[in-house]
C-alpha cells in the first residue's frame, strides 16, 4: 500500500504534482481564459533583451507578471499604474503568474510618460517622418472606416459626409476604441482593409475622451500598423488638443471625426456654386466666340462689299470718261458749238472751188450754197 | 435608389471634365466646327452633375464586427 493510498479515505481527487498543476491551469483556462487587471508596476526588469518581468501591486497584494519583450507595446517603469490583459497560470514551480498579452498605461501622468518614451523611440525609427506622408486621394468613391459604430464621433462623421457629398461607399469595421483590447482590434481592422485592397483611404475615428480613453491610440503595435499601411490613413481622434502617436503616424491627421469628413470630401453647396460658375463661363465664352466669329464674318462681308463698290465706282468713272470722249466726237455736239459741215457731191470737201454748189449742215439747218470765192488758208 | 458611383465617373472627375471644356472655349484650340458639340456636351454634363449633387446618397456597410471576436 502506498502513502497516497493511506490518506485517501474518501473520494477526494488525487494528483501527481504535475497533474495537479495541469488541472489547476485547466480550471484557470476554463474560468478565466483572459483577465484584465489593474495595478502598479514594481520590480520591472528585462532579461536577456527578450523577457519582461514585473510585479503588479495593490497595497500589500502582489502578482508576478511575465511577457515577451516584443509584446510590450507601451513603455512602462516602476511606479506606473497600468492595466494588463493576461492569462493566469500556475508555473511548474507552483508559483502563480500572469502571462501578459497587453499593457496599457493608466492615469494622465503615466500615459504622458509612456507616450514620450514611445514617441522618442518611434521618431528615431522614422515612423513619423513628414516626408513619408502621402496625400489623400481627392476623388474618393470608397472609404474604409474603423470605429465603434455606437460612438457619437462615428455618427458625426457619417452625418457630415452625407451633408457634404454623395456617391461614396463607406465600409466600416466595428471595433472598440478604448480599453486594452482596442489597439489589437483596430490593428486587425487595418490589416483587413489592406488585405481587401478595395478602399482608397482608411479613416480611424474616435470622439473625445480622457487620456485613459484615448491611450489605446498610443499602442506601439497599432502605431506601426498605421505607419506601414499600404492604403493612406486619416485619423480623427479626440479633440483638437488631443495628439496621439496614431495621429503622428497617420498620413493626415484631422482634429475631430467631423473634421475628418470635411477633409475627405468637398462641400456640395460650394461645389454647386463652382458648377454654376463653370456653366456661366462656358455659356459666356461660347456666346463671345460666336459673336466674335459673326462680327468677323460681317466685317469681312463689309470689306468685300466695299471692295466691289470701289471696283464698280472705278468702272463707272472710266465709263463716264469714255462717254465724255465719245460725246466729244459726236458731230451734233460740234454743230451745237457753232461749227458747220460742208459737203460737195463732186469732190472732196477739202478743196472747194468758186462756183461750186455745196451743202452746209449747221446745228439747226441744212443749207445749199454756191462758193463765190476760195482761198487757201495759212495755218 | 442611389446611383452606384463605381459604375460611372465620379462627381469630381466629371466636374474636372467640365472645367476642361471651359478651358477649351478660352484656348487657342477653340474652333467653330467643334464648339456647338462641346457646348451641348458641357451643358449635358453640368445638368447631370447638378442632379447627382442633389440626389446622390452615400452607402454605408458594416463589413466586420471585431468586438464580438
Amino acid at each position: 500500500m502506498s502513502a497516497i493510498d493511506s490518506i485517501n479515505t474518501s473520494s477526494e481527487p488525487t494528483f501527481t504534482v504535475a497533474g495537479f498543476i495541469a488541472v489547476c491551469n485547466q480550471i484557470l483556462e476554463y474560468s478565466f481564459p483572459n483577465v484584465i487587471i489593474e495595478g502598479e508596476v514594481a520590480s520591472f526588469k528585462v532579461n536577456q533583451g527578450k523577457w519582461v518581468f514585473f510585479d503588479l501591486k495593490e497595497d500589500e497584494f502582489t502578482v508576478n507578471c511575465f511577457m515577451p519583450v516584443n509584446q510590450l507595446t507601451a513603455p512602462i517603469s516602476d511606479g506606473m499604474k497600468i492595466q494588463v490583459r493576461a492569462i493566469p497560470k500556475l508555473t511548474r514551480w507552483g508559483k502563480f503568474s500572469l502571462t501578459v498579452q497587453k499593457v496599457l498605461p493608466l492615469g494622465a501622468g503615466n500615459i504622458k510618460k509612456s507616450f514620450e518614451l514611445l514617441k522618442r523611440k518611434l521618431t528615431a525609427e522614422g515612423l513619423f517622418d513628414p516626408t513619408k506622408k502621402r496625400p489623400l486621394p481627392s476623388d474618393l468613391t470608397k472609404i474604409g472606416v474603423i470605429s465603434s459604430t455606437a460612438a457619437a464621433g462615428y455618427r458625426d462623421f457619417l452625418k457630415i459626409i452625407d451633408n457634404r457629398w454623395g456617391g461614396i461607399k463607406i465600409f466600416t469595421i466595428n471595433t472598440l476604441v478604448q480599453g486594452i483590447s482596442a489597439p489589437e482590434q483596430i490593428t486587425r481592422a487595418l490589416d483587413a482593409f489592406n488585405q481587401r485592397g478595395e478602399v482608397e483611404v482608411i479613416v480611424i475615428l474616435r470622439g473625445g475622451g480622457s487620456a485613459d480613453d484615448l491611450s489605446a491610440f498610443n499602442d506601439e503595435q497599432l502605431v506601426r500598423a498605421i505607419a506601414t499601411s499600404r492604403i493612406p490613413v486619416l485619423t480623427g481622434i479626440g479633440h483638437e488638443v488631443d495628439e496621439s502617436l496614431a495621429d503622428l503616424a497617420a498620413d493626415v491627421r484631422a482634429s475631430t471625426p467631423s473634421n475628418a469628413a470635411e477633409i475627405l470630401v468637398p462641400d456640395r453647396s460650394a461645389m454647386n456654386i463652382h458648377l454654376m460658375n463653370i456653366k456661366t463661363q462656358i455659356q459666356r465664352e461660347f456666346d463671345h466666340q460666336i459673336t466674335t466669329v459673326r462680327d468677323k464674318i460681317y466685317h469681312q462681308m463689309n470689306n468685300n462689299f466695299q471692295e466691289i463698290q470701289h471696283h464698280i465706282d472705278l468702272k463707272l468713272q472710266s465709263l463716264s470718261e469714255t462717254v465724255k470722249i465719245l460725246h466729244s466726237f459726236d458731230p451734233n455736239a460740234v454743230l451745237q458749238r457753232g461749227y458747220a459741215i460742208l459737203r460737195s457731191d463732186s469732190r472732196t470737201a477739202h478743196n472747194f472751188v468758186p462756183g461750186e454748189t455745196i451743202s452746209i449742215t449747221t446745228h439747226q439747218q441744212i443749207l445749199t450754197a454756191e462758193v463765190t470765192n476760195a482761198q487757201k488758208r495759212n495755218q | 435608389m442611389p446611383k452606384n458611383a463605381t459604375n460611372k465617373k465620379s462627381l469630381e472627375s466629371r466636374i474636372e471634365q467640365l472645367s476642361e471644356y471651359s478651358e477649351w472655349f478660352y484656348s487657342d484650340e477653340f474652333n467653330l466646327d467643334e464648339a456647338l458639340d462641346k457646348y451641348k456636351e458641357s451643358m449635358r454634363l453640368a445638368k447631370g452633375i447638378e442632379q447627382d449633387l442633389t440626389t446622390l446618397k452615400n452607402q454605408v456597410e458594416v463589413i466586420g464586427d471585431f468586438t464580438k471576436e
